[in-house]
């Protein structure tokens, strides 16, 4: 069970341009591997707007979640490899056959839409057993593999159910349990934890790790929230500027985001405006809170003006004694803090310089400073990219 | 208001309507019944049921009926078959294409009778098939394919393409996905064109008077000729007959859909 694209270019709905010139990460790993050259010279000059140099592959098991923000052409994307759309340029090959010329029900890839869709026609077991039903199984065969898919997703006491009596999440094992029985090689989720609520959310998410290990096929799953690819995907693309911007395994994206679209697509960096400057100790990044030396930064460029991302478990904030002396590093600038915002694992906290400029950072929720007091920060890790 | 005035008033609209809907049924009922009942008489002279028989037995007349039946179910049939693809090709296409057959629809189903009428019968003498079954058939189906092409047009508008996406991923074929997904769930839609097609046939009269040329007789031709002479009796009967068909015809779509999920319509 594989899939492998190549080269792939799409148009779709609200089309925007792929950023001629623009280059694409690709960050290999062992399961997850450019299978070769970048491909643009594959779409015709006058090729459609939309997305394009798609090239990516997913070994069996293994399970793909591709980030963009909404009208990046996620979803097209996932369309374009089930044939339910037209590619504009590319390769699709599935367990190594070309399938890009071939009509969506001899793929081998079954598509899930954000919204389960359900035929209203039929049972609960009637809507599982259909993939076998079309390929011709005998009907009791057909109904015990699908009894056992549903067994499988736990909702086996629901096979004598029509579609319109199943609650939202019911519905969505259903049609992952429908999907598993098809036995396909791939796999194309299109959101499928978008619009649920926590609980569902969580439900249909375990229903989807127990998809992924039992079935064994490749799959590809596209959302716009981190946490949905976190929970279940095994590698993770970003999509922007109509390009692939980036391709590894979340936690080497985490780490190294490649590029400054890629961490503020990801979400959880926040980010500080800068300078790179050359000290005696090496390259440093120096904001209004102070410097970072070298050693806590990866940087992409040598110097100027810079941008600093820092996930909230390196942000470190000190208050100031009462005497006003900064504890910690009596050199560095005092900032005050304006305000507070408090999540669940994480606070928002906005700065103000001397100068009078806001500045947010993200800490965890535990961090012991109110509105009003002076504060000393300390970046312990920092990726330092090219300002817009 | 009060409470108990509203009711009476609500029950003497609710009277007056059945009385409105039933009461040209029951005269002519009584019509058909009564022999030699002639103004002033308050109560018809004579009651039998001739002319109730002679629609079946009067070789004419039986014939009339055969006529109306068969172009009815033709029509239903042919017109169905073609406008369910049609109101589909059209709801799925451009808006452009959308609104050019919305436009010949509704042009179709708006012209008035005698005016489709007259192009009708040139078009179909051109044919060589003037005064002909085939002839008035094809005259029936125009009206009818426009009234269903806007029947499928609003269905199709309404239709969820990703069944037929789920199906094909699924492994469906074209024709799988036709008989296993969109058929069975047009079943309801399905049912109400044919009983609509049977009725604009069924209730043909300027288009059959013209094409047909008086050699096609149907019953509403032939109703209309008996009222003309003077045969209130036989008049009568056969228009109740008129009623009969179309009323077991949408009783059989209802009965037909029941059972239909209805997602589309």
């Amino acid at each position: 069970m594989s899939l492998e694209v190549r080269g792939l270019a799409m148009q779709f709905g609200d089309a925007r341009v792929g950023a001629p010139g623009m280059p694409h990460t690709m960050a290999s790993t062992k399961a997850l591997r450019a299978p070769g050259a970048a491909t643009r010279a594959d779409v015709p000059a006058d090729a459609p707007s939309g997305l394009r140099d798609i090239t990516f592959s997913v070994n069996g098991a293994d399970c793909l979640a591709v980030l963009g923000v909404s009208g990046s052409g996620k979803s097209s994307l996932l369309r374009t490899m089930a044939g339910l759309q037209p590619r504009a340029a590319g390769l699709i090959r599935v367990c190594g056959r070309d399938v890009t010329a071939l009509p969506p029900e001899q793929r081998s890839v079954v598509y899930l839409h954000q919204e389960p869709v359900l035929f209203p026609h039929r049972s609960v077991i009637d809507n599982v057993a259909f993939p076998l039903q079309v390929r011709g199984i005998a009907p009791r065969e057909a109904g015990r593999r699908a009894t056992e898919w549903l067994a499988r997703l736990q909702v086996d006491e629901l096979a004598s159910r029509m579609p319109q009596q199943l609650s939202g999440g019911q519905r969505h094992r259903v049609a992952l349990a429908r999907a598993l029985c098809a036995e396909p090689a791939v796999l194309l989720l299109d959101e499928p934890l978008a619009s649920l609520d926590p609980a569902v959310r969580r439900d249909v998410g375990d229903a989807l790790q127990v998809a992924r290990r039992a079935s064994g096929a490749a799959m590809v799953l596209v959302t716009h929230d981190l946490d949905d690819a976190l929970a279940i995907a095994t590698h993770i693309m970003t999509l922007g500027h109509g390009l692939q911007t980036a391709l590894d395994t979340p936690d080497a994206l985490l780490a190294a985001p490649p590029s400054l679209s890629v961490a503020r697509l990801l979400g959880i960096y926040a980010e500080l405006a800068g300078e790179l400057i050359e000290t005696a100790a090496g390259t440093t990044f120096r904001w209004a809170g102070g410097t970072v030396p070298s050693a806590e930064t990866t940087a992409s460029r040598a110097r100027g003006a810079a941008v600093a991302c820092v996930r909230a478990h390196d942000v470190h904030l000190q208050r100031c004694d009462a005497s006003g002396i900064l504890i910690d590093d009596p050199r560095a600038p005092r900032l005050t803090v304006v305000g507070r915002r408090d999540g669940v694992s994480e606070a928002w906290i906005t700065l103000r310089d001397a100068a009078g400029a806001n500045i947010g950072v993200r800490t965890g929720s535990g961090t012991d400073v109110r509105i009003g007091d002076g504060v000393q920060v300390t970046l312990r890790h920092a990726r330092i990219f090219s300002p817009d | 208001m009060s409470r108990g005035r509203t009711r009476v008033g609500r029950g003497i609209m609710l009277a007056a309507l059945i009385l409105f809907a039933t009461a040209p049924l029951l005269l002519l009922l009584v019509t058909s019944l009564a022999r030699g009942w002639f103004h002033p008489q308050v109560v018809p002279a004579a009651v039998d049921v001739r002319a109730w028989g002679e629609l079946f037995t009067d070789a004419a007349r039986r014939g009339a009926l055969v006529n109306s039946l068969v172009l009815g179910v033709a029509t239903a049939c042919i017109a169905t078959l073609l406008a369910l693809p049609l109101g589909r090709a059209a709801a799925l296409g451009t808006k452009g294409v959308r609104r050019i057959v919305a436009l010949l629809a509704f042009g179709a189903v708006a012209m008035p009778p005698v005016a489709l009428g007259i192009g009708l019968q040139l078009t179909v003498l051109t044919m060589g098939l003037g005064g002909s079954l085939r002839g008035v058939l094809f005259a029936h189906l125009v009206p009818a394919v426009g009234y269903l092409t806007l029947v499928f047009l609003g269905v199709f508008t309404q239709w969820d393409s990703h069944l037929e996406e789920a199906a094909a991923t699924l492994g469906a074929t074209g024709r799988e996905r036709w008989t296993l997904v969109l058929l069975p769930l047009l079943r309801r839609p399905i049912a109400d064109a044919l009983a609509l097609g049977f009725l604009v046939s069924w209730a043909q009269v300027a288009l059959t008077l013209l094409v047909g040329g008086g050699a096609v007789r149907t019953l509403p031709l032939d109703v209309l000729a008996m009222l003309q002479s003077g045969q209130d009796q036989r008049a009568a009967a056969g228009a109740l007959a008129l009623t009969i068909p179309a009323l077991v015809v949408l009783g059989a779509a209802r009965v037909a859909a029941r059972n239909t999920t209805a997602v589309v319509a």
